[in-house]
């Protein structure tokens, strides 16, 4: 039963990265590849509808993280302390921007909202790439140092190029990105933090719930698996093609 | 304060700002879905355009309930890891079945929703945006339970120093969860129905031409207020019983008594004014017509908000000093080794940022309710894949 919740726990952590990992690259790229308003909004229209469904996989994570390993939970969110706020304060921010871009006039409205989504996703990436090296490296006592920001920096570069991958693909910018390129910028983005899972794995599976607590998730959960999985489906068959939404 | 003031008033002011937005989303999904139904089945223009409308003010307000949400669901680990480590086993059940079955759904169909205009099957849009209003709903039984746990820990025992899950079905039956679900789901309905009250009072006071429009949003939002009123204020005395029971200590501090009047006072009073004064108006549109009424419903539209986190205060602050009613109390819950410069700085980034966020989304709702049906972003047309090509300047 542990080796279950913790192999949920590892597919939810990747799938993250690789779906929310191009909404924050693109995010973190809004500047470079959106020059001009339009471009900015087109660039937005991309991802907008994939990422309520996308961001959703790190709430899901950290429900599991409390649910079936919850003394890990504590342990591990009270010694990362700064980067999970860090982490926190930027999606908060990246979310703002999107939300709120569009709800009001005036060019210097949406720009000033570009900027946040721009700084959110950022710190997003940041924040993601100290915290896997501190995870890597047993929760140091202070995990803000040269190996976290190099980790940060790397994994802001990753998930750029995941996002370039996607707006590609979607926009159809010069020539088709194709689906391959995104499923293999997919699989790189969610390569770091399955190689920190795959080290952490002996640290989780000696401290998951008792038994009759994953029970009682599992018997919960799976039936409920197959509309988690249909849901998200369904998002990615709507949105792939054809004109982009203008809500974000 | 000390640290454990801090970490207490930080989830406070957070939670009271997540609630503030919650309640809203909890009244105006079902009415969302129900016109957007009417809409579906008749294909009333106006259906579709109070859909529209509503459906802005409902996803406007539902950004603040995200980010607020994720601040909530990460601070137990951050500041309270000794409520993990002592009942994580079984605290932990509820909000993780909150996140895979609930919040998980939600945001995914309310994303298919929102953006799924002009592309998804009129029947599967609407189904949609019903599936939205039910995770919702699933969301709000989950929290309650996980919450009711800390009131009250049934089917828990304690072994070895922490707490062990012995009977799940007892978290679902737990005396100080049955009739508190119904009574924050009912307070949501009241005050969505009150913001459509008192949005609808506004247009038509300032006599804009949406006349109809608002006649009959004016109608819905008392209705809706009628119903969630009488039900709130019912479980709401429905909870005395089981509480005494539990915790018969709960009302005696100065806090607690003081937001328990308050709530009592503001329930009964608007609940009274609801059912004798403004449904009975509805007849043959009096309230409508009677502009001198109408700044009253203004003026009355954020009192169910008031009394919705004074009613969070009663029940939270009463149950101090004790994180789980008599096993674990608030400062053995608190994370060993959290200073008082992590905490401070966390509140300042997460009170600074999310309260100048939620002015934000007022000041945005109140613009959305101002331009009024005409000019509603929520199913605008889509934007062309390819980049449309520049119109050359001329000099």
């Amino acid at each position: 039963m542990d080796i279950f919740w913790f192999l949920t726990f590892a597919v939810l952590l990747a799938g993250y990265f690789a779906l929310e990992g191009f909404d924050i690259g693109l995010g973190a790229l809004l500047p470079v590849l959106g020059r001009s308003p339009a471009d900015r909004d087109r660039l937005v229209g991309a991802m907008a509808p994939f990422v309520l469904a996308n961001e959703v996989w790190l709430v899901a994570l950290a429900g599991v993280l409390f649910g079936a390993f919850p003394v890990l939970d504590g342990r591990a969110l009270s010694r990362l302390y700064p980067l999970v706020v860090v982490l926190l304060l930027a999606w908060i921010v990246r979310d703002a921007g999107l939300w709120f871009r569009r709800r009001a006039d005036g060019a210097a409205w949406r720009l000033a909202w570009d900027g946040a989504l721009w700084a959110g996703s950022t710190g997003l990436a940041l924040a993601w790439g100290a915290i896997l090296v501190a995870v890597a490296r047993g929760l140091p006592a202070s995990p803000l140092d040269v190996p976290a920001v190099a980790g940060g920096l790397a994994l802001l570069a990753l998930l750029a190029w995941h996002g370039r991958t996607f707006a590609a693909w979607r926009l159809q910018d010069g020539p088709r990105g194709s689906g391959r390129a995104l499923l293999l910028s997919a699989c790189a983005a969610a390569a770091p933090a399955v190689l920190v899972m795959a080290a952490a794995a002996g640290h989780m599976l000696g401290n998951a719930a008792p038994d009759q607590t994953l029970t009682v998730l599992s018997v919960m959960v799976v039936p409920a698996a197959p509309i988690l999985v249909g849901a998200q489906v369904w998002v990615w068959r709507t949105f792939s093609r054809g004109a982009l939404p203008t809500f974000f | 304060m000390d640290v454990v003031d801090l970490a207490r008033t930080q989830f406070a002011v957070t939670g009271s700002l997540h609630f503030l937005f919650v309640v809203l989303t909890l009244g105006l999904a079902p009415l969302v879905a129900i016109m957007h139904t009417r809409y579906a089945i008749g294909g009333n223009p106006l259906h579709e355009r109070m859909t529209r409308f509503w459906g802005q003010i409902y996803v406007i307000n539902y950004a603040l309930g995200i980010v607020t949400g994720l601040v909530m669901e990460f601070q137990f680990g951050m500041s309270w890891s000794g409520l993990s480590r002592y009942a994580g086993d079984v605290f932990g059940a509820p909000l993780a079945m909150e996140t895979l079955l609930a919040f998980f759904l939600e945001s995914t169909f309310l994303g298919l929703w929102i953006f799924g205009w002009h592309r998804l099957p009129r029947g599967l849009h609407v189904a949609c945006i019903w599936l939205v209003t039910l995770t919702a709903y699933a969301s709000a039984l989950f929290i309650m339970v996980a919450n009711s746990f800390l009131q009250n820990p049934a089917g828990s025992a304690e072994e070895g120093g922490r707490l062990v899950l012995r009977d799940f079905g007892a978290l679902f039956t737990n005396p100080t969860l049955v009739f508190a679900l119904p009574h924050v789901l009912s307070a949501g309905l009241w005050a969505g129905g009150f913001v459509v009250m008192g949005a609808s009072a506004y247009h038509l006071f300032r006599r804009t031409p949406e006349r109809e429009f608002f006649t009959r949003s004016l109608r819905v939002g008392v209705l809706t207020a009628f119903v969630g009123s009488l039900f709130t204020v019912g479980f709401g005395y429905a909870q005395f019983g089981p509480v005494g029971d539990v915790q018969p200590d709960k009302f005696h501090g100065a806090v607690p008594g003081t937001a328990l009047g308050l709530m009592i006072t503001i329930g009964q009073l608007v609940q009274f004014t609801v059912m004798f004064v403004l449904a009975p108006l509805l007849i043959r549109d009096v309230l409508a017509r009677s502009r001198w009424l109408h700044p009253l419903l203004m003026v009355m539209t954020p009192l169910p908000f008031v009394a919705a986190i004074a009613g969070w205060l009663v029940r939270e602050v009463g149950r101090q000093p004790w994180m789980v009613y008599g096993k674990l109390s608030v400062a053995d819950a608190l994370t060993p080794g959290l200073t008082r410069a992590d905490i401070t700085a966390s509140f300042a980034g997460f009170a600074g940022v999310l309260g100048l966020l939620a002015l934000v989304d007022y000041v945005l709702i109140a613009r959305a309710v101002r331009r009024g049906p005409g000019r509603v972003a929520l199913g605008a047309a889509d934007l062309p894949v390819t980049a449309e090509p520049v119109p050359a300047h001329s000099l």
